[in-house]
């Protein structure tokens, strides 16, 4: 007989913000304290968004138009950056023990395990997703899934993450803060082309419950287990309410503000293969985030895998030199190569102001 | 120094199972992340530092590192009073993987029951089976993966 997890499944309301995050927190925590077995959360966000747990939310958001939109914001508790939530977004949450039989070890090996997952799911849908290291899934070089866990409790861990179905990228650049903004209409063009959909790439009116049974079936599959339908007990239900107070209706955990100091810089470089600009968010010392742009000669995919390379690295020449060298090919962009690339980013840099 | 299985784990450290070294000087015992942490974790991109003046017990959590998405915890490796964090961490938590044993030292912990929780770690002879038990797990799921 097959082992059963438990699924908490709701695709009948988007949940708010608080209940949402609080629910998934508790996940990795009934796995730990509750003698439960590992526990899938599948479900949508009303309209809202919320950062990584050491990400500062005034810095990342434009708060004032959150609030005029009626969008809701948070801080959650695994790591990474900002994520726009919605009706039309499958969010996944999973509380599974970190030796869990099938679920490969160490911080890559947990992504690479559950990004099989999310790719077989793709896959019986119709679309042909991979894994882009180290967060992403991809489908021919635009994201559609991004992945991030927090080690919880004990051995527990809590993973996170959202599957768009459908995605509002004028709502997101209207509500984010991001060098990209400064483009103004050309950054509507360089996000489209860097994220996708699966009702684009399904080219249907797919459902969210579609979505979700997918995601199912696909759970059960790589690791042969059965889910059976479950809700949460008096034990989860006492741990969400409480850290819905203490955590996500709470200004100081929402406006936390242990985090690394934000800054952005724009850098330009005129180069053989062409023009080059590059945005650059930073987080302490680390690259949260860097855009690609220019009139240079690539393919779009060329140009994710390089952005994703330097994502959360350190942003010291050599350690850029060698993100980069780790995943270059020849002609990666036309008539550039990893020194004059690394150049421009250090000029994104050198450029670097506090929003 | 002792390398184990391209790691380096120097001798005269004591190493918590959870990934932690102590640096044992009298009753002071200074802690970062080893070797095989930062290489498995890749760039540390943040470190949530306790504060100086709280107190710990072997075992608890004290800290939590960022490493792309994830954050992992950083547990005490000994019991004691935090007495000192490396505030150079807040500007540039890469240290941690250019000098793990050196610059990017995390806390220090005046120790309050050193002996007893020092039998605990791993040291010495002790740290080569620790890390080979722990490289075996990740590349028996590997070969697993390859099947």
């Amino acid at each position: 007989m097959r082992t059963h997890w438990r699924l908490f499944k709701n695709f009948s309301r988007p949940v708010s913000t608080a209940e949402g995050l609080a629910m998934d927190d508790t996940l990795a925590r009934s796995v730990a304290h509750n003698q439960s077995p590992p526990i899938l959360h599948l479900y949508t966000f009303m309209p809202s968004v919320n950062v990584g747990k050491y990400q500062d939310i005034e810095t990342a958001l434009k708060l004032d138009r959150c609030r005029a939109r009626g969008i809701e914001y948070s801080r959650r508790s695994t790591g990474g950056g900002t994520v726009i939530m919605g009706p039309d977004i499958v969010a996944l949450g999973l509380g599974i023990n970190v030796d869990y039989p099938g679920l490969k070890k160490g911080v890559g090996g947990v992504f690479e395990s559950l990004s099989l997952v999310l790719i077989r799911a793709l896959k019986k849908l119709g679309i042909h997703a991979y894994f882009q290291p180290k967060n992403d899934l991809e489908v021919a070089g635009k994201k559609i899934a991004g992945l991030s866990a927090a080690s919880e409790e004990g051995r527990s861990l809590l993973f996170h993450t959202s599957l768009l179905v459908d995605f509002d990228v004028a709502l997101m650049t209207d509500i984010m803060n991001t060098p990209l903004i400064k483009l103004h209409d050309k950054g509507y063009n360089c996000f489209s082309q860097r994220m996708t959909t699966l009702r684009e790439e399904l080219g249907r009116n797919i459902s969210i419950k579609e979505v979700m049974e997918a995601v199912e079936d696909a759970f059960e599959y790589e690791f042969n287990i059965h889910l059976k339908e479950d809700a949460p007990d008096e034990w989860e239900r006492k741990t969400v309410h409480r850290l819905i107070d203490e955590r996500y209706i709470n200004p100081e955990w929402i406006f936390s503000h242990k985090h690394p100091r934000a800054r952005m810089g724009v850098g330009q470089l005129k180069s053989k293969g062409g023009l080059l600009e590059i945005y650059l968010s930073l987080s302490g010392a680390s690259i949260e985030n860097v855009l690609i742009t220019g009139d240079f000669f690539s393919t779009s995919e060329d140009v994710h895998r390089i952005e994703n390379a330097l994502k959360w690295t350190s942003s010291r020449k050599e350690n850029i030199e060698k993100n980069l060298s780790s995943i270059w090919r020849e002609d990666m962009i036309y008539g550039l190569d990893v020194p004059t690339l690394t150049h421009a980013i250090l000029r994104a840099k050198e450029n670097q102001i506090r929003l | 120094m002792a390398e184990i299985r391209g790691y380096n784990m120097p001798d005269e450290l004591y190493y918590h199972k959870d990934h932690a070294w102590a640096r044992v000087e009298g009753t002071r015992v200074t802690v970062g992340m080893h070797d095989m942490f930062q290489k498995e974790s890749g760039d540390i991109v943040f470190v949530d530092l306790p504060e100086e003046e709280e107190d710990v017990e072997q075992g608890e959590i004290c800290g939590k590192i960022q490493s792309r998405k994830w954050i992992g915890k950083l547990v005490a490796p000994v019991s004691g009073e935090i007495v000192e964090i490396n505030e150079e961490l807040e500007e540039d938590s890469s240290l941690i993987n250019q000098d793990c044993y050196g610059k990017g030292w995390i806390l220090v912990i005046e120790a309050s029951n050193l002996d007893e929780d020092l039998d605990s770690l791993f040291h010495g002879e002790s740290v080569v089976g620790f890390v080979e038990r722990e490289l075996e797990v990740v590349e028996a799921e590997k070969a697993k993966a390859k099947e």
